[in-house]
């Protein structure tokens, strides 16, 4: 066989039996761990920062262009700095990177990274030409129809982008994942909220007063909205967490992911609309939002055993 | 020169490997684009394992290791009976399953082929070969992102290890635990039904090597026919709980091309009791998913319309 010649992934545990009772297979998991560790939870965090700030930007920007285009012309390059560690991170985290554009022989609809791999590729072209041309309309070169038109073509591959994460982590057969029906409706709808938290921050940086003031409500009504997929997401997982944690446990990990990713960055958000307090805002949101998935993408990886005895 | 290196040198070279680094960078760009024409469909070929006749001496294991070249696992004792294998996993693509069932302090005697078994008096061993399903419907075949995973023209579930890239999709996504990512290679491997072999005509490596014909190679539909008289035969002689695992569809799961015979529940042999195939779920993930986001563009829609002027 090429290229093998190690038993096995280093993810997968040999499934040797703890104690006398546990000889046999009834007791051992039977799905295989997939290689997917604490990159994919920084994936899953720029993915949605990345599309969320486009999303953000260019359905502000197209609303009310006159408010928003001055903000929108410094979020595209960020973003789109944003999608390239992201993608860089998808590369690193396969088992041969340098196959990485073997995704792009085929599409495969019915699966979920066949489809967000297309939709990144996509969106990634308008999103550079969007950028570009916001960079060049700064040096005096404008082209602003050929940027707009490249935003308007941005917005579906990047909601394809945004949406395809969630199923691609909950369409498959690892335990606690394969539960997580709300996994997709929480990640895009947290990905539109980093957005809106990131230009709000921006708008506050660039002096962009009325800007800021519209997305300091707005980013406090989907800091509200977020926290319903958010608690479905929780709902579906608990069958599993109250598998792997002591309720103890559960508390407080719900306790922090709700105290840094919703209260702490709503109060400083009504609070002050300082740029040092939206800023803070914004981290304490980010730690939130990479909590949820990291919480999340150590499911498969979490014996109950070593939780429970508190190694 | 040995024969079978006359033999290699005889064939006729298809094409030069590109030479200079930008021929082989290109060529590394280009090839995984150019598909081949997929040969003819044949008669759907898998396993029908009967369980009930596995004596658990791991020929099967040694014949798959010999023929396809896998490597050594190194020895570790596991402490599970005499499975030393632990688990199938890139280098073994056949894990012969060792279960002990025997009550405490009981004497009765060994009767592998008892009546009803009372979990009390049971004293038995059960052994069972296990490999890839080959899912008619494969998980990982509709997780592969880059058509490295398809079924050949024997309707085998097979991986194309040129093309896969290492992505996990059909680690994450297979319910048996049977694929595997090889640390060395970074690709996925796992059992091929020694599709080698089927070409030239041969019946794999294990099928070949087992001595007690617990495993059955051929055309399904005559696997599935023989199964079904095997359990027949197995009922009329007083084994009541002798059924077929995987050789129809259930209403979550395809049926498998390869299939078991088996005496206990499924989750004994380390099977899952229903398999479950998480492409049924994956339209309406992708429902919540989109609405999820739409609810979120809708607010920000909304807030930003009317507090714009």
């Amino acid at each position: 066989m090429p290229g093998s010649s190690t038993p096995s992934h280093p993810s997968t545990k040999t499934p040797s039996p703890a104690t006398a009772s546990d000889i046999g297979y009834a007791n051992m998991p039977v799905t295989k761990v997939p290689g997917w560790y604490g990159m994919i939870a920084w994936d899953a965090l720029l993915n949605g920062m990345a599309t969320g700030l486009f999303l953000a930007a260019a359905v502000s920007e197209l609303v009310a262009p006159a408010v928003f285009t001055p903000v929108a012309k410094v979020a595209y390059p960020a973003a789109l700095v944003l999608l390239l560690v992201d993608l860089g991170l998808l590369v690193l985290d396969l088992g041969d990177p340098l196959r990485f554009h073997h995704m792009l022989r085929v599409f495969k609809p019915h699966s979920p990274m066949s489809v967000g791999t297309w939709c990144l590729t996509i969106f990634s072209l308008p999103l550079t030409a969007a950028a570009g041309l916001s960079v060049l309309a700064e040096l005096g070169f404008d082209f602003e129809w050929v940027r707009l038109l490249a935003v308007l073509a941005g917005l579906l591959p990047g909601f394809g982008s945004a949406a395809y994460k969630g199923v691609l982590l909950s369409t498959n057969a690892q335990p606690g994942w394969k539960d997580a029906r709300w996994l997709g409706g929480y990640l895009t709808n947290s990905a539109l909220l980093m957005g809106s938290a990131e230009l709000l921050v921006l708008s506050a940086l660039m002096g962009h007063t009325q800007a800021a003031v519209i997305l300091r409500v707005a980013f406090s009504v989907l800091l509200v909205l977020n926290l319903i997929p958010l608690g479905l997401l929780f709902a579906n997982l608990q069958p599993a967490h109250a598998r792997l944690y002591t309720r103890e446990q559960q508390w407080r990990v719900g306790a922090l992911i709700f105290a840094a990713g919703t209260l702490i960055p709503l109060g400083l958000t009504l609070l002050n609309g300082g740029l040092l307090f939206l800023f803070g805002a914004l981290i304490f949101l980010l730690f939130g939002s990479w909590l949820v998935r990291f919480v999340y993408v150590k499911i498969p990886h979490t014996s109950p055993l070593e939780i429970r005895s508190g190694e | 020169m040995a024969s079978r290196e006359k033999e290699l040198s005889a064939l006729a070279q298809t094409s030069d490997p590109p030479r200079g680094l930008l021929a082989q960078l290109a060529g590394r760009l280009i090839y995984p684009f150019l598909h081949g024409k997929p040969p003819e469909p044949r008669p759907a070929t898998g396993f029908y394992t009967d369980t009930t006749v596995c004596i658990g001496c791991k020929a099967c294991e040694v014949a798959c290791k010999q023929w396809n070249q896998l490597p050594s696992d190194g020895f570790n004792w596991s402490g599970n009976s005499y499975d030393n294998t632990t688990e199938l996993s890139a280098t073994s693509w056949r894990h012969v399953k060792f279960i002990e069932q025997f009550s405490d302090g009981s004497l009765g005697a060994l009767d592998p082929l008892a009546a009803v078994p009372q979990e009390s008096i049971l004293n038995r061993w059960l052994m069972m070969s296990d490999h890839c399903k080959h899912c008619l419907a494969a998980p990982c075949h509709q997780a592969c992102p880059t058509g490295a995973i398809i079924h050949n023209e024997f309707q085998n579930v097979y991986i194309q290890a040129d093309i896969c890239n290492g992505c996990s999709c059909c680690v994450a996504s297979c319910p048996f635990g049977v694929i595997t990512r090889s640390s060395m290679g970074g690709h996925s491997h796992k059992c091929t039904l020694c599709y080698d072999r089927q070409r030239d005509g041969l019946e794999p490596a294990c099928a070949k090597a087992c001595p007690t014909q617990s495993i059955h190679f051929g055309p399904v539909d005559e696997l599935r026919e023989m199964a079904r008289k095997r359990v027949e035969e197995l009922h009329r002689r007083g084994v009541p709980q002798a059924y077929l695992y995987g050789d129809t569809s259930s209403q979550t799961y395809s049926e498998l091309h390869s299939f078991y015979l088996l005496v206990d529940r499924p989750s004994v042999y380390g099977l899952p009791d229903s398999p479950f195939n998480p492409w049924l779920h994956m339209m309406g993930d992708y429902t919540r998913s989109i609405a999820g986001g739409l609810a979120a563009i809708a607010a920000l829609l909304l807030v930003v319309f009317l507090m714009r002027s």
